[in-house]
């Protein structure tokens, strides 16, 4: 080991003291703030994983649509289904409805499915009844349009579609449809929830008089994240077709998150940097502290490069340690993040926000290795510099005055 | 002829004062030989300490030019020797707080580019002779001034330098503790065949060396 290694250690860490004041102190600063910048990074990671996964869920990994509905969508999701990367594909036809329940109602997006595609994205969402039970006589209804219907499962409701007013102008007495509540489904997405009504494809077409036409299909990948190459792909043939990828439906909602993540990863960033700082600025008081002692190194004939490297090891150890600090605290953080999250709404009552907010039965995560690598680059960067500096200034000394002003 | 192990011609320097530049040295030459120990008294601030660093590298004078023989080069300018042509002895000792008395020996001869286990032979076997063989792993704080001194002392030897620059070594130590210092000084330098350049208040041991001088008003001159 290098002698001037084997100093930086020592002063880092004399013999004799378990927690020397200032390595301790500086270590645990980096520390925190590398654990803050992975904690927040890791569950907006989590969040916006979530959310993709709930757009992916809801709204398929591509969706299929037209200027016009789809004249043969039996023929089209028959040919799609025989592509490499293509997992499933249904075809749907939606449209605006009127529910009503008593003196209750409310306009809904109503959405013809196939009930027997056992990957249908709203499966996944259902909090009462059940999803099997639908049928041309039932309707599954979203959380919200439900609460505002008051309607529950079991309950009937009557649903109205434009082309009943069509029959009403050509003197034909509209009937509405009666349909039985078999299943509520909460995403989490408002604009689903409040408005979504979902009945078997054949009776959307007998209701919306359809025909044998859909108004899009939506496609299951094998692989999701390209979605947008696959899309691309797809496409290539089917000029009246748009092809969607999942990126692209809440395209807004995700550049937010993207933003959001991108805007918290600066704040923490600036807290790491404050305690690089500290950390700097304590390196600077020891240096100064130690000038004596560096012109001695310079007397027993100590280079200034090794003088460099006595102190800008110590800023490197630093970083090295807070950081391996750091990485753990996150880990910790991160898996009591229930039982914190529980503590804080405790004291500030904000209780069931996670729940009720953004329909996370927990707090999300997702560990991203490049945060990681960033965070770890990032402050072993700053704490590196932050030693170097004093110690540029300390090499830069005449030893004579260094003595002299000790 | 003994070889010159120390050659300093013509040095003069100057401080900036808030009065202008205060001349502290103004014609200062001296040689020293092989084996050969001098003293340079002086009263406080007469510039012992500057001259000192001047000889040893540790600054560079105004005017002038120091020679000093390094093993293996020759007579060259002293910044290029540190650590090896000279050894400094201080008064405040100058260890190394974090480390034992057998690393801060083992340090100059490390920094020297020697090896990690030749240096701690090294120094075990010096602090051996300075008599600290039961003390290699004590820490500065735990060892008494006179103890650090000899620690000092070993670790200026430990390079086998020409010349021993020693800057008032006794001056932080009590009489009895001082003569036991300067007792082993003198001897330890003499045995390993170093010449000394003693800087001292204390004019019985300025009068124990070979050669005496005084430095007063920028000059020096013989006692």
């Amino acid at each position: 080991m290098p002698w001037f290694l084997h100093l930086a250690l020592r002063q880092l860490f004399p013999p004799g003291k378990r927690f020397p004041a200032f390595a301790t102190v500086s270590i645990l600063g980096v520390g925190l703030g590398v654990a803050s910048l992975l904690v927040v990074q890791t569950v907006m990671n989590g969040f916006g994983e979530e959310h993709r996964l709930r757009i992916r869920e809801s709204f398929g990994d591509c969706v299929i649509v037209g200027a016009a509905p789809i004249a043969n969508p039996d023929e089209l999701v028959a040919k799609l289904r025989l592509d490499k990367e293509v997992d499933g594909a249904t075809a749907y036809a939606e449209g605006p409805g009127l529910l009503r329940r008593g003196d209750f109602s409310g306009v809904a997006g109503v959405r013809g499915i196939d009930p027997a595609d056992k990957r249908q994205p709203a499966r996944q969402y259902v909090t009462a009844g059940k999803f099997d039970d639908l049928d041309d006589g039932r309707v599954i209804l979203g959380y919200g349009l439900a609460r505002n219907l008051r309607a529950q499962v079991g309950d009937r409701i009557e649903l109205w579609s434009p082309a009943m007013a069509e029959r009403a102008e050509k003197g034909k007495a509209p009937l509405p449809a009666e349909l039985e509540v078999c299943a509520i489904v909460r995403t989490g997405f408002t604009e689903v929830d409040d408005r979504a009504a979902l009945i078997p494809l054949r009776r959307f077409r007998e209701i919306w008089s359809l025909g044998p036409r859909a108004h899009g299909v939506i496609l299951r990948l094998k692989n999701p994240a390209q979605a947008a190459a696959t899309a691309g792909r797809l496409g290539v043939g089917h000029p009246d077709l748009r092809f969607v990828p999942w990126q692209d439906i809440k395209k807004n909602f995700l550049e937010a998150i993207r933003f959001e993540k991108t805007m918290l990863f600066f704040l923490m960033f600036i807290i790491t940097l404050v305690a690089s700082f500290s950390i700097g600025s304590t390196l600077f008081s020891a240096v100064i502290r130690r000038s004596r002692e560096i012109g001695v190194l310079v007397s027993l004939g100590s280079g200034r490069w090794q003088l460099v490297g006595l102190f800008g090891v110590q800023g490197l150890l630093i970083g090295a340690l807070g950081t391996a600090l750091g990485f753990v605290l996150t880990w910790v953080m991160l898996f009591f993040r229930e039982n914190i999250l529980g503590s804080i709404n405790a004291v500030f009552g904000d209780g069931e926000m996670v729940a009720n907010v953004y329909q996370f039965s927990k707090v999300p995560l997702h560990y991203d290795v490049s945060d990681f690598v960033i965070a770890a680059a990032f402050t072993l960067l700053t704490t590196t510099i932050a030693g170097l500096v004093p110690a540029l200034w300390a090499a830069g000394r005449k030893p004579s005055e260094a003595m002299r002003d000790a | 002829m003994p070889d010159v192990v120390l050659q300093a011609r013509g040095l003069a320097k100057a401080f900036a004062a808030p009065s202008g530049l205060l001349a502290v040295l103004t014609d200062v030459s001296l040689e020293v030989f092989s084996g050969e120990s001098v003293s340079i008294r002086g009263s406080s601030g007469s510039g012992k300490t500057t001259l000192l660093q001047l000889l040893g590298g540790l600054d560079e004078p105004d005017v002038g030019e120091v020679r000093v023989l390094a093993p293996g080069l020759g007579l060259v300018r002293p910044r290029t020797s540190l650590g090896r042509g000279v050894g400094f002895v201080f008064q405040n000792y100058q260890l190394m707080p974090e480390l034992t008395a057998l690393e801060n020996v083992s340090l100059a001869a490390r920094i020297a580019g020697v090896d990690a286990g030749p240096a701690e032979s090294a120094a075990r076997e010096l602090l051996a002779q300075v008599g600290l063989i039961d003390r290699l792993d004590h820490l500065p704080s735990r060892l008494s001034g006179g103890e650090c001194q000899r620690v000092a002392i070993a670790r200026a030897l430990v390079n086998k330098p020409s010349v021993i620059l020693a800057d008032e070594p006794t001056g932080n130590l009590d009489e009895r503790t001082g003569v036991e210092i300067m007792n082993l000084l003198l001897g330890v330098v003499a045995e390993r065949g170093a010449a000394l350049v003693l800087v001292t208040h204390h004019r019985e041991f300025a009068e124990r060396v070979g050669r005496r001088f005084v430095l007063s008003g920028g000059v020096l001159s013989p006692a």
